[in-house]
């Protein structure tokens, strides 16, 4: 089948992720948002078949760390790279270190560039493990997810997503009295268990 | 003889993240625990040390989600070699639904426990307590 179906419950999996994101936040590091996430849904914006993935734009041009996991309905899927759905964090690269320290994580070292960037997908991989866990109990079935994948400032090659899809919900959280993190997600139609 | 001389006091750590290696070993040190820690970026990794200094681990800290070869694979293969096939393994993983948690008992039935980041230090040392030696008071 060339064109599947469009996810139509993808509101639905933006409150998963919201709430999944708000109760990591608040059990790792008893981190509170300055307000609640701002929450839109806007168009993916698609390139050679995958999704662009541009992190200075979020922060107005400063230098950001990019990280993504991508999901599958199950693990042939994932061998043939049928993807499922796609969860992509943003964090600006001078709050990367504070936002780790205050999740209770070891300092990181700021002048190596491996060592924020392995940081950017350490988080990346707690929140996409924890909005896959509240998937699970809101009665869908178990999707696999990917390793991730870290950049900075842009993803180049861009980032793997459902072809049926056309829209992402995008999460701007604002931690000290800023917009601090940034997570986009996409996500195709998953089956009930 | 030579191998009883070395005690299988060390944990070995195996996580693609320096920094969910470096704060589990932290959480581990400041709650007491004196073992000696080994540490593996990678599932290849983890198994090349397996295959050197088995005799000195004993405790397996895994986290399932790796590039190229994952937690579950270095699992499958530690259980089909006998001279390790009964380490101790805690599963350390993002992703804690119970389908996981079955599929992993699933490959190594002596699996000792499953840990799902992110942990409290709690959790973790509730979990890990049976299999390491604490700091005397």
């Amino acid at each position: 089948m060339i064109f599947s179906r469009q996810n139509s419950e993808l509101d639905k999996f933006g409150e998963m992720l919201e709430r999944s994101l708000i109760a990591l936040f608040q059990e790792r590091g008893e981190l509170m948002f300055s307000s609640s996430p701002e929450k839109q849904k806007r168009q993916i914006i698609e390139y050679d078949g995958k999704m662009r993935a541009d992190g200075m734009e979020k922060f107005d041009n400063e230098p950001t760390y990019v990280s993504a996991v991508n999901f599958y309905a199950s693990e042939k899927d994932m061998e043939k790279k049928k993807t499922l759905g796609a969860l992509i964090v943003y964090v600006e690269q001078a709050y990367l270190p504070k936002l780790m320290r205050l999740l209770k994580y070891p300092p990181v070292d700021e002048e190596s560039e491996d060592a924020m960037k392995d940081s950017c997908g350490t988080l990346c991989n707690i929140i996409s493990g924890r909005f896959k866990s509240e998937i699970v109990s809101a009665g869908y079935i178990e999707l696999e997810m990917s390793h991730f994948k870290n950049f900075r400032n842009s993803s180049f090659e861009g980032i793997d997503f459902c072809y049926a899809e056309y829209d992402l919900i995008e999460l701007a959280c604002n931690i000290d009295k800023g917009k601090r993190l940034v997570i986009e997600m996409t996500m195709g139609a998953i089956p009930k268990q | 003889m030579m191998a009883d001389s070395i005690s299988k006091n060390k944990i070995l750590v195996v996580d693609d993240s320096d920094l969910e290696r470096e704060l589990l070993i932290e959480v581990l040190k400041g709650a007491g625990v004196q073992n000696d820690f080994l540490q593996a970026k990678t599932g290849e990794d983890a198994i090349q040390l397996l295959g050197t200094r088995y005799k000195e681990i004993g405790l397996i800290l895994l986290d399932w989600q790796m590039p190229k070869m994952s937690g579950m694979e270095v699992m499958e293969a530690v259980v089909k070699v006998p001279a390790v096939s009964n380490m101790p393994i805690i599963m350390v993983t993002a992703s804690g639904t119970d389908e996981n948690k079955k599929k992993a008992r699933v490959v190594n039935p002596n699996l000792v426990g499953y840990i799902v980041k992110p942990y409290t230090p709690e959790s973790l040392l509730d979990v890990i307590y049976p299999f390491v030696e604490l700091k005397k008071e």
